[in-house]
């Protein structure tokens, strides 16, 4: 008991209260910058943070941590831009919200989402770190195969009327995955002699190109023609509790999947946007409404995403382990500071444990003041006319991609996705499955072929395992309705063309 | 006037021609080219050393993360670099690895001249503590009972803790069943958690906490001395096994510097790795600092490449 008190002193003490808020500010920014990610913020405010006590330098790290999760939907929702690829999913809905002027309500939701989802992520790491930690112990590689099929039915989701051709995007996004060294036999697959292809295309360059540097080359079509500036709705912005209340079984489930998803070392917060929002559709009673700027969509992004920060905090705390590369971070952090992290952190330290909890409380509850504070001036920028707008978002996507490896090979890797997008959507092919194949696919084949080899070359592990057939069970259901979902309108659309 | 001017531009040219004298470097700010994306080791050993470094140098001191190609293309552009000291590259055991691989038209003499060791953190064999092998004996004879059984979590082949693995089986004659995890240590480690694996060859460091709480138990390391926080656990050269293996961090300039500003460059850096701040951090950090001179460590990488290439050879990885 003493111990808490003694935690929440340290945690509001002045100098954490204003570590915690210069870190959110500063993550907000860090992650509405396309290439500028939390784990680079994190890691570059690190060594600052040496001569710091370790709550003040924690407070400023997880408020930096919640703040760069939460930031990316800024851009995904206002310009198509994914700051994060954890704000991939949040495109989806929010941008065409955008497009119908409620930019306001998306940006007011995503706040929400974010910082209910990071309390609730929250609140398991306090109350059940262990069991979760448990559950997570029994992930091993089929498990992981099976989220990541769970994540690649969605393909189908978001392909909209277009089921053929979005699987065939997403396959190319599949063969896209595979460049680079092979992660399982360390050899090299369609590299061309290329160095740079080595490691593998830049997942933040191909997300920034396929999404927001296509969506400057097909705003720069009109952008002679007209001063067409969409009128956004920036009244009543602020959800109301009615509303809330309505979403409350959305917003808890998606929190849930992902501070599980956070809990294991070998997902993060990107993954599980896809499968809250992927949830979010199969579980929905209006599922033809996803992606076409459906609140929802972007609620269950959100809200799975900044769960993540909790979730990655429990391997963190009981393992040792940590639950995503920021946090991968943050154990370093710890570490330079002479703490154990692990069981025995919260043996030694349990007073700092819990100054970490109430850092994360008002981390959290920051994003919804300058999440929801800051609608107004977020945006302006989209009243902005294409003709400035236009140039602005295609020299971000250009530094953004160079970023995040200071190598120009990214910067134009972004620029060869924008055109590959740009045309893609001509041929009205759907970009997303490609995304999101490039996201999962990784994930998917290490999962696959570290399963055969632990069961020397038997599939039945997949079988075998609850966990992982289960998800596989899950994701051939999402699979069928949704094609069936499919047929249905397409079926709808014939007969009222007819 | 015209030919005055003239004889004025050529002097200043010589005077740029001229090699900078080491008593004027470092003249202005060196950049250090950190190969791997921020959050790891490399890049939080760079970003401690710059810091400690700035003061003794007397001049900004800046980490510039150059990622991509599995540290390939962060070492070529070190290679490429102006050979006047002031860029700076980390080097870590991938320069040795890569030629050898292909993966990079070079080869480390050709273009690098090394200034320092900094650092080396050795593989070891861990298993979970409520395992049966309570020694490395116990372990190998399990195993020679069933080979390809066992299940060591490990890094992909071409990458360090594989090599660790790869050479256990070498040295002692026995075969495991090894999982690769391109993700690297941790989830390795994790899965050793769950029981998903029997043992892990990653570092001390990176089992150290687990080793702590009681959950995890470390068999042998494969270094020359024992762990300095884990005297307990004997080397594998201890226990009769020719096997010392790890990865490593290093400086090195392009191969055209002066060997003057690289005297300056390895004084100051010493120093640095000897500030008894940056020791502390290392400490925390479970970084094992490892200072050799350039001639040591160039012995070193000689005889590492020999040792990899034959197991690269074992393992089909070598460039056809």
């Amino acid at each position: 008991m003493e111990d808490i008190f003694s935690g929440i002193g340290l945690a509001f003490s002045p100098y954490a209260i204003i570590a915690v808020i210069c870190g959110v500010v500063g993550g907000i920014v860090v992650g509405a910058l396309p290439g500028l990610s939390a784990t680079m913020a994190v890691a570059i405010l690190t060594p600052l943070s040496f001569g710091m006590t370790p709550a003040v330098s924690m407070a400023m790290l997880l408020g930096t941590y919640v703040g760069a999760v939460y930031g990316g939907s800024i851009s995904a929702i206002l310009i198509r831009t994914p700051g994060t690829p954890a704000a991939c999913a949040t495109i989806f809905d929010g941008y065409p919200m955008t497009q119908r002027g409620e930019a306001g309500k998306a940006l007011g939701w995503a706040a929400l989402g974010s910082c209910v989802g990071g309390m609730i992520g929250l609140f398991f790491l306090v109350v059940s770190a262990p069991l979760i930690t448990r559950f997570a112990l029994s992930f091993s590689a089929p498990e992981y195969f099976g989220l990541a099929i769970f994540g690649l039915s969605i393909i189908i989701s978001v392909s909209g009327k277009h089921v053929t051709r979005g699987m065939i995007s997403g396959a190319a996004g599949l063969l896209v995955a595979t460049i680079g060294m092979d992660p399982i036999q360390g050899s090299t697959r369609f590299i061309f002699n290329s160095m740079d292809l080595l490691g593998g295309i830049s997942l933040i360059s191909a997300l920034i190109g396929l999404f927001a540097v296509s969506e400057a080359f097909n705003s720069a079509e009109t952008v002679m023609r007209e001063s067409e500036r969409i009128k956004q709705i920036i009244n009543g912005l602020f959800p109301l509790w009615r509303e809330i209340k309505g979403h409350a079984v959305l917003i808890l489930k998606s929190a849930v999947i992902g501070t599980f998803i956070g809990a294991l070392p070998g997902a993060g917060a990107d993954i599980a946007a896809f499968v809250s929002y992927n949830e979010a559709r199969r579980s929905s009673r209006t599922p033809e409404k996803f992606g076409t700027g459906f609140v929802d969509g972007v609620i269950a992004a959100e809200t799975g995403n900044n769960a993540v920060t909790g979730g990655a905090m429990i391997p963190l705390l009981t393992l040792a382990i940590p639950g995503d590369a920021v946090t991968a971070v943050l154990l370093g952090a710890l570490m330079i500071h002479g703490l154990k992290p692990g069981p025995m952190l919260m043996a030694e330290n349990r007073d700092l444990v819990y100054s970490f909890f109430c850092s994360l409380f008002v981390g959290n509850l920051l994003l919804l003041v300058f999440g929801i504070g800051g609608i107004k001036v977020f945006t302006k920028v989209v009243a902005l006319t294409k003709r400035l707008l236009v140039p602005i978002i295609l020299i971000l996507c250009v530094i953004g991609a160079y970023a995040v490896g200071n190598n120009l090979f990214d910067a134009k890797l972004a620029l060869a996705f924008g055109v590959l997008g740009y045309l893609m959507q001509k041929a009205d092919f759907p970009v997303a499955p490609l995304a999101l194949a490039i996201i999962l696919g990784p994930m998917a084949e290490v999962a696959l072929r570290q399963s055969l080899i632990m069961n020397h070359g038997s599939w039945s592990i997949l079988a075998t395992r609850p966990i992982s057939l289960g998800l596989l069970i899950i994701a051939a259901l999402s699979i069928f309705f949704s094609i069936r979902q499919a047929q249905k309108e397409n079926k709808k659309r014939e007969a009222m063309r007819s | 006037m015209l030919r005055k001017l003239s004889v004025v531009l050529c002097l200043f040219t010589l005077l740029a021609l001229s090699a900078p004298r080491a008593g004027d470097f470092p003249g202005k700010g060196i950049t250090i080219i950190c190969t791997a994306a921020p959050g790891g080791g490399s890049d939080a050993l760079a970003r401690m050393l710059a810091q400690v470094a700035e003061p003794i140098f007397g001049q900004s001191v800046v980490v510039v993360n150059k990622v991509g190609g599995a540290n390939a293309v962060g070492l070529s552009e070190g290679a490429r670099a102006r050979p006047d000291g002031y860029t700076v590259t980390m080097a870590t055991v991938e320069v040795v690895m890569h030629p050898l691989l292909g993966n990079v038209p070079w080869k480390v003499p050709d273009v690098f001249k090394p200034i320092m060791l900094l650092n080396s953190d050795p593989g070891a064999v861990t298993v979970r503590a409520d395992s049966p092998w309570k020694t490395l004996g116990d372990f190998l004879a399990d195993a020679k009972k069933r080979p390809g059984e066992i299940k060591i979590g490990c890094t992909s082949p071409g990458s360090i803790w594989h090599i660790c693995a790869a050479a256990l089986e070498e040295a002692s004659g026995t075969k495991y069943n090894l999982v690769p995890y391109p993700g690297g240590a941790a989830p390795a480690v994790v899965d050793l958690l769950g029981g998903h694996v029997d043992a892990v060859t990653v570092s001390p460091a990176e089992v150290g906490p687990q080793v702590e709480a009681g959950q995890l138990r470390i068999l042998a390391v494969m270094s020359d001395k024992r762990d300095e926080k884990f005297t307990g656990v004997p080397t594998m050269k201890e226990l009769g096994f020719n096997v010392s293996i790890g990865t490593w961090r290093s400086f090195v300039v392009p191969k055209a510097t002066p060997d003057a500003v690289v005297k300056v460059l390895h004084d100051g850096f010493k120093k640095a790795l000897e500030d008894p701040k940056l020791v502390e951090f290392a400490r925390n950090r479970g970084l094992g600092l490892d200072y050799r001179n350039a001639a040591d460590f160039t012995r070193m990488m000689g005889e590492q490449e020999a040792m990899f290439a034959k197991i690269f050879k074992a393992y089909d990885l070598l460039p056809k």
